[in-house]
């Protein structure tokens, strides 16, 4: 079954993971979300959307290993906190000292919030293909689209080509011992991969493709992005350091609104059209707004926000738990439904 | 439809031009075959039909050039893309996305053609081509033969009026290379497209051209003309016509069939007693022996107990379809693959437990692509690093193997040149010398015919043959039929990992209709192969007419 969802929907919805991970330190939270990505891994596989199962699980093994690590790596390098498992010499240098458990828990739930990170990368990253990506790049860096594309499918060839090489370069007695011996690879790979971006700048413009483009109709229009960036930063650090934080916010809202314009109308100067554009449908819609929520109310002081702020310095205390925001991360669920709609229809 | 007017193109920084004083003419619907030695210009010329040349190449053209009615100087390649589809040597480098149906909509989302007549035109170009049932299909797990189908569609897509293809069968296997030129050839009568076309492969679309053009290896004379006049004036031609041409043929064969009907007319074709008796084999050392080699990748039998044993001096020629397993059995004898069960012996020891590098002192093993052997910056530093890296170079008379190896190969005028700057054969000899120089006594070559006109080929084949006189053992993995039959003492025919049959050509190949030289189909029932054995057979029993020559 094709993906039904629009890749902006994705990328929408993996923003929320962003926010929301970055808006909380809270195991129980955290885990809420881990959860809800697993359950939409296994209802994207269910619905046939994501093929390969070996690659949906892998990012959830990449978290047991990344889990104990950040765990011991964060417990041997910070020495405080209170309930002290152990004391290593003091003589070691950087890891020397008291073991304490506030330590493990800090570094345990940074393991969590990476391994969250990135299986919501990964389960993206499955469900959606090479062209659907780029085609969020926005219209107005089309250039850019292109090189992206063929970046992507050059890197898999040039792993090829260097197997290709190395082999060769073992038939001819090559011995592979130390750094220097990566030359005769690195030179032919070097080589044939510059030959190859010329035989494929030959094609792309005997196929009409040339980037020269009159750009100066659009002079206003990256005038408009530049500011809208600047107002953006200015705004942020009102926000941040100013004295007045709602103007910040309206600047940075109109800086936002100014970049967003800035590059519509650029890109509809560009005479280009899609092949099979994907509609942004009526579950598309419900999908971003229910992800949408749970963003509103982490950004947004409408409850008390307490909760979110977990942490397990000087002395471990249980994490409490807000029922508004627990309720909140299951707007990230949307995309786990996909497999009704199928049966649905 | 597309005029030349005295064209003369230099390219930057070359004192000599690549073509000289060309003029010439082709009609709308015509299907032009352009022939001629490697460098002979051939390229450059169909590069000036879209603009390419100068506009990527840079260099100065002079004289008058008009391909439906525009200048491709002054209209741009992106302007000529409209009317001139244009396909290359090498399918892989050419492509932009990753997926086929993607391939076709580039350009045409390129042109900004609005969505719905997007679809339906890539509709078409998928039907045009037989490519539906590949529509979704990744580019990089389609075969080299599909591979260029898609090519050729995606510069279709612009629905252009003329097609131009720079030798696009030469990096595939004959099946493969069949598929494309059908392709073609149902692209020129069904639609009326305009094909110019460089190719080395004339068998196969000989019948269907109707024109041929032939520039001289120096790019300053040109014949051109129909098939059976052009092809009376060049000596790179098919074994078919040069029977054909030596035997007094007319009007000169251009198929199987045609040329049946001189053969047959053909009274004391001698009986294939007659032929030379083969000689008998000399017991020489045995070089290679394979028992027993099962392999699997990834749970897949690719060999299944592979047996082969070869004697120096003889040449072994190993042929079957894609995928029979040959490319890992020449792989699984210098250890790149290692069997889950039997051995090979070299001169009498296993190279189980041996590295690639320590096999490869005593086995020279040419992979399919030879460019990725090359990196040195002369063809003579290529040889002295193979030997530093086996550990030689001290030895007192390296220099001394190092000239005659390049005076062999006959690249001793080279020995200072780039190798990445020189001509197909030429980098396939300076690969061969680089894998040569430890003086091993196994010669193994994976599809060494790639890309090689007539000419190379026939250099190839004497040098085989002179390794072999020396005492060496090649085996050589070919979808060549005519170099195979004019080469191999012996053949291993392969299909699916085993091997099917073995034995002189004569008794492998000759009865095959796929596997059989032309000039065996045209003499059936007798044990010719080649044109030379056609020539001795009919001048000793008296019957051509122009056997002196």
């Amino acid at each position: 079954m094709k993906n039904p969802l629009h890749p902006l929907t994705w990328a929408l919805w993996l923003l929320a993971d962003l926010v929301i991970l970055s808006m909380t330190r809270n195991p129980i939270y955290l885990g809420l979300t881990l959860c809800w990505i697993a359950v939409i891994s296994v209802a994207i596989h269910w619905a046939g959307i994501a093929v390969n199962p070996q690659r949906l699980l892998a990012p959830f093994h990449f978290g047991l290993v990344v889990v104990p690590l950040a765990a011991l790596i964060n417990a041997l390098n910070v020495h405080i906190g209170v309930t002290v498992l152990f004391v290593l010499p003091r003589a070691l240098p950087l890891i020397g000292g008291p073991i304490t458990l506030e330590a493990l828990v800090y570094g345990l739930l940074n393991g969590l919030i990476l391994t969250c990170i990135y299986t919501a990368f990964a389960l993206v990253n499955q469900v959606l293909s090479v062209r659907a990506m780029v085609g969020l790049i926005p219209r107005a860096y089309y250039p850019l689209a292109i090189v992206v594309t063929i970046a992507l499918t050059f890197a898999p060839l040039t792993l090829r080509q260097l197997q290709a090489i190395r082999e060769a370069q073992a038939i001819r007695g090559h011995r592979m011992q130390g750094i220097r011996d990566w030359l005769p690879l690195f030179l032919p790979l070097l080589l044939s991969g510059l030959e190859r971006s010329l035989q494929l700048a030959e094609a792309m413009t005997a196929r009409g493709f040339a980037s020269t483009q009159a750009q100066s109709q659009h002079r206003v229009a990256r005038l408009g992005l530049v500011l809208g960036l600047a107002s953006i930063v200015a705004g942020l650090w009102l926000h941040l350091v100013g004295p007045s934080a709602s103007a910040g916010s309206l600047l940075t809202f109109s800086g936002i609104a100014s970049v967003v314009g800035g590059l519509w109308w650029i890109g509809r100067g560009q005479a280009r059209t899609v092949y099979r554009p994907t509609p942004f449908q009526r579950q598309d819609w419900l999908v971003a707004t229910a992800a949408l929520c749970p963003v509103l109310l982490f950004l947004l002081p409408l409850f008390d926000r307490t909760s979110l702020f977990y942490y397990p310095y000087p002395t471990l205390s249980l994490p409490e738990f807000n029922l508004i925001y627990g309720m909140a991360t299951w707007g990230l669920l949307g995309p786990a439904f996909l497999p009704l709609r199928r049966s649905i229809a | 439809m597309i005029t030349f007017e005295h064209v003369t193109f230099f390219y930057p920084d070359r004192p000599l031009p690549a073509l000289r004083d060309i003029s010439l003419q082709i009609t709308a619907g015509e299907f032009v075959l352009l022939v001629g030695a490697s460098g002979a210009g051939k390229s450059t010329l169909l590069r000036l039909i879209n603009g390419l040349a100068p506009h990527f190449t840079g260099g100065q053209l002079r004289g008058r050039l008009s391909v439906h009615g525009l200048d491709p100087v002054l209209a741009t390649p992106q302007i000529m893309s409209r009317h001139v589809g244009f396909v290359f040597q090498d399918s892989e480098a050419q492509f932009v996305t990753d997926r086929v149906e993607d391939e076709l909509a580039f350009a045409l989302e390129h042109a900004a053609l609005p969505a719905p007549a997007m679809r339906l035109r890539v509709e078409e170009t998928l039907d045009l081509l037989d490519l539906a049932r590949l529509r979704n299909r990744s580019l990089d797990t389609l075969s080299g033969g599909e591979r260029q189908r898609v090519a050729i569609a995606a510069a279709l897509a612009l629905h252009p009026s003329i097609l131009v293809l720079d030798e696009p069968t030469s990096q595939l296997d004959p099946q493969s290379a069949e598929d494309v030129l059908t392709a073609l050839v149902r692209l020129n009568s069904d639609l009326g497209l305009t094909i110019v076309l460089a190719e080395h492969r004339l068998e196969r679309v000989l019948p269907f051209v109707e024109r041929l053009i032939y520039l001289a290896a120096d790019g300053n004379s040109m014949v051109s003309g129909d098939a059976r006049s052009v092809l009376h004036q060049i000596d790179l031609v098919p074994p078919l016509v040069q029977v054909g041409k030596a035997l007094g043929w007319e009007p000169l064969p251009l198929t199987i069939k045609a040329g049946l009907r001189f053969s047959q007319m053909m009274v004391n074709v001698p009986a294939p007693s007659s032929s030379p008796p083969p000689q008998p084999i000399q017991p020489s050392p045995t070089v290679l022996q394979v028992k027993g080699l099962t392999v699997q990748i990834d749970t897949c039998t690719v060999l299944h107990a592979v047996d082969l044993t070869m004697r120096a001096g003889e040449i072994v020629v190993i042929m079957g379809r894609n995928g029979a397993g040959k490319t890992t059995l020449l792989r699984s004898l210098v250890g790149l693959v290692r069997p889950q069960r039997g051995d090979v012996q070299i001169q009498g020891r296993s190279i189980a437990g041996r590295t690639v590098a320590e096999i490869c002192r005593q086995v020279a093993y040419l992979p399919q692509d030879p460019n990725t052997l090359l990196f040195a910056d002369s063809v003579r530093d290529e040889l002295w690093i193979t030997l530093r890296n086996h550990g030689l170079e001290t030895k007192p008379n390296a220099g001394q193997v190092i000239d005659n190896l390049l005076a062999t190969l006959r690249i001793a005028a080279l020995a200072e040149h780039y190798p990445r700057d020189l001509s197909v054969g030429e980098r396939q000899r300076t690969a061969l010398a680089a894998i040569l120089v430890t003086q091993p006594q196994l010669i193994l070559l994976d599809e060494p015919t790639r890309g090689l006109d007539y000419a190379a080929k026939d250099q190839l084949a004497g040098l085989l043959k002179g390794f072999a006189r020396a005492g060496k053992a090649v085996i050589l993995v070919t979808h060549d039929v005519e170099f195979a039959n004019g080469l191999a003492d012996r053949v291993v025919l392969m299909s699916q990992g085993e091997v099917i049959a073995t034995g002189s050509p004569a008794e492998v190949l000759s009865p095959s209709p796929f596997f059989a030289a032309q000039v065996a189909r045209l003499f059936p029932g007798t044990t010719w192969r080649t044109v030379e054995d056609v020539l001795v057979g009919v001048c000793t029993s008296g019957q051509a007419t122009n056997c002196g020559g």
